[in-house]
């Protein structure tokens, strides 16, 4: 699929998408607008220039390029990992607690993503996750999530 | 006679021990964040806020600012020896900073940068001090129509000077404007778009959505592709630029220092649109255009310049109208309002101790910065050494353990991962993030100003043509609209975008 008609596809859905949740939230009237006025507003306007791109994309020969053509040449899956990394990162943190999530996670990022050795990787690790605990935790008292551990 | 009273007063609170050592703690970290990559002032700012709970306001303003200025100063570093822009207002001096490098007049480059940035950084903080209280009284006769048009006027600026299709630009404006919605409506209590999660009931926050927007996506983007960074070897020599470089450099730091703090007290202008803007002026008046981008100093003395003075001049709206002009500015109205002090045109008159500390702390910050620049070059150029899969990960570390400590909060880190992921897409498809965070950080003042409008003319528009100033502003904004279709000035920004490009 031509690469900039689907993003104008993705703006226009969004905008209307805000346009109906706005008009749910009730408009209200000039005189006294409502909650969903503002963002009826913006969601009409998002949606009326993404429909401008789409056309765009019908009459304007340079706006040819296919979505596949963006990642071309591109090492797309580090960011991916990375991405799907600090997910399980943010959902462990709270259960695991700071220090052995950032433990695990700092260590396959060196280990996994980065092919550090071993003792590299581990060293940088734990000096990472320590000297941070050490600073927001003891110094700057930043309450870090503890977990069943009790750190 | 009042404008030496005010700076003695300032000086006498900026001068204390304490407030000192929190000046010379936000450039030193401002500094480091601007030598490195990736993380921004507005992640550290983020990461270091909790410390500001437990110091007076005037100090924590102080702290903050100094990370917001000692960035700028740092960007330039990495540009000129790397190529690699910390900031992204450093950007256009990779251009001729790096060429200079090569040519081994990395020393006088990286002189002149600091020493153009020295001199422009003060030069706007005497305007600023100058004209703030000025505008306080013009500020005082602003309503709600006139914050409207005002806010209008910022954003389609901010399209104008930055994008390279207007289009897109105004849609992610719009975006931004809805983004701002989320939360509970402040007038009804009705929620909106928060989706039953009761961590949205406090609206998105701005502290994730720009790390994910800036921070994250540019990791992603960088994770993409190699990363060679060639550090200068061996030791910068002769940071002290000779009498010729001066005299090439003298008016381009002027010009500098004058179109950055014009473009800087804008919303949505700032040191990235103050820098471009600096170098096209430069190489426009130069008498040997041909020289730029093979190591002409004056490409380098003139964005810097305009870059700093674009951050001091910040301050102005933030300080007298209460309008942040950007996401950094709306951290330190964050850090403001923690506090329980609502910037504005009363803050002058209420807290003139924070408002002329904070001014005479950037003074001194400014001198900090040349002192930790110079003589410490070997320490940036060290940190630059070390290599990027090691640092990254760092990174990425404390902008999550940053984007957590804000509210405590799970969801707050989730936000910044949608945004990073977001950000990195929209990059890819050719829409740029800074209108949409522009847009999100004006949206509360936007929709107050629009109902409050709207109630007190009982649902006329023409309240807004009515007066004057809103008018001007409007005014303004449809000029600049204009401009956007004239033939000539759409290539200039053809041509800015494949500078752009080019240095990408």
């Amino acid at each position: 699929m031509n690469a900039e008609r689907a993003g104008g596809v993705f703006w226009l859905i969004f905008g209307l998408a805000v346009v109906y949740g706005s008009y749910k939230l009730e408009l209200g009237t000039f005189q006294a607008p409502g909650s969903g006025f503002l963002g009826f507003l913006a969601g009409s306007f998002v949606s009326l220039l993404a429909l401008v791109v789409l056309l765009q994309t019908f009459f304007d020969k340079d706006k040819k390029g296919s979505l596949s053509s963006l990642w071309k040449d591109s090492k797309w899956r580090r960011p991916a990992t990375v991405a799907l990394l600090i997910l399980v990162y943010i959902l462990a943190l709270e259960r695991l607690g700071f220090v052995l999530t950032s433990l695990l996670f700092m260590l396959t990022m060196f280990k996994w993503v980065e092919k550090l050795t071993w003792p590299k990787a581990v060293m940088v690790t734990l000096a990472v996750v320590v000297c941070s605990y050490l600073l927001f935790h003891t110094l700057l008292k930043t309450s870090l999530p503890q977990g069943a551990w009790g750190f | 006679m009042e404008f030496f009273g005010n700076l003695l007063t300032g000086f006498s609170i900026a001068g204390t021990w304490n407030n000192l050592f929190f000046c010379f703690v936000g450039v030193f970290f401002g500094t480091l964040v601007g030598v490195l990559p990736g993380i921004g002032p507005l992640a550290t700012m983020s990461i270091l806020l909790p410390i500001t709970y437990g110091i007076s306001p005037t100090t924590a303003i102080i702290m903050l600012s100094g990370i917001y200025y000692g960035a700028y100063y740092g960007g330039s570093t990495t540009s000129i020896l790397v190529n690699i822009p910390g900031e992204a207002a450093s950007v256009v001096t990779c251009l001729d900073g790096y060429k200079m490098a090569l040519a081994g007049r990395a020393g006088p480059a990286l002189g002149i940068a600091a020493f153009g940035s020295f001199i422009a950084g003060t030069l706007s903080l005497v305007v600023l001090q100058a004209i703030s209280p000025a505008l306080v009284t013009v500020a005082l006769k602003f309503g709600a129509p006139e914050y409207f048009s005002l806010m209008i006027l910022g954003l389609v600026v901010l399209t104008f000077l930055t994008e390279k299709s207007m289009v897109k630009a105004l849609m992610m404006a719009g975006g931004g404007v809805i983004m701002g919605t989320v939360g509970l409506d402040n007038m009804t209590g009705t929620s909106r778009f928060t989706f039953d999660i009761p961590e949205l009931l406090d609206g998105i926050g701005i502290v994730p959505m720009a790390m994910g927007l800036f921070g994250i996506t540019e990791i992603f983007l960088n994770l993409e592709k190699e990363i060679q960074r060639s550090v200068m070897a061996g030791k910068v020599k002769g940071l002290l630029p000779s009498y010729q470089d001066w005299m090439e450099s003298k008016w381009a730091i002027v010009r500098g220092s004058a179109v950055g703090f014009g473009l800087g007290m804008l919303p949505g202008g700032g040191g990235v649109i103050a820098s471009f803007a600096s170098y096209a002026i430069e190489k426009m008046s130069s008498k040997h255009p041909e020289k730029f981008g093979h190591g002409a100093i004056e490409g380098v003395a003139g964005p810097e310049s305009a870059n700093n003075a674009a951050a001091s001049a910040g301050f102005v709206p933030l300080l007298t109208l209460g309008i942040p002009v950007g996401a950094v500015q709306a951290v330190l109205l964050g850090a403001l309002m923690i506090h329980g002090i609502t910037p504005g045109p009363m803050l002058l008159k209420e807290h003139p101790d924070l408002f002329w500390g904070v001014i005479a702390s950037m003074y001194i910050g400014n001198v900090l910065l040349l002192v930790l620049n110079l003589p410490l070059i070997g320490f940036w150029v060290k940190i630059l050494k070390v290599p990027y899969g090691l640092l990254f990960p760092m990174i990425l570390f404390f902008c999550l353990i940053g984007a957590y400590s804000v509210n405590n909060s799970t969801m707050d880190a989730g936000l910044m991962l949608a945004f990073g992921v977001l950000g990195y897409l929209m990059k890819k498809f050719d829409y740029e993030p800074a209108p949409m965070i522009l847009a999100f950080v004006l949206s509360p003042i936007l929709e107050s100003s629009l109902r409050q409008s709207l109630l007190m003319s009982s649902g006329s528009f023409t309240i807004f043509v009515l007066r004057p100033i809103s008018l001007a502003c409007l005014i303004l904004a449809l000029v600049v609209l204009g401009l956007a279709l004239l033939p000539m000035i759409r290539k200039k920004r053809e041509e800015i975008v494949a500078l752009e490009d080019d240095i990408g």
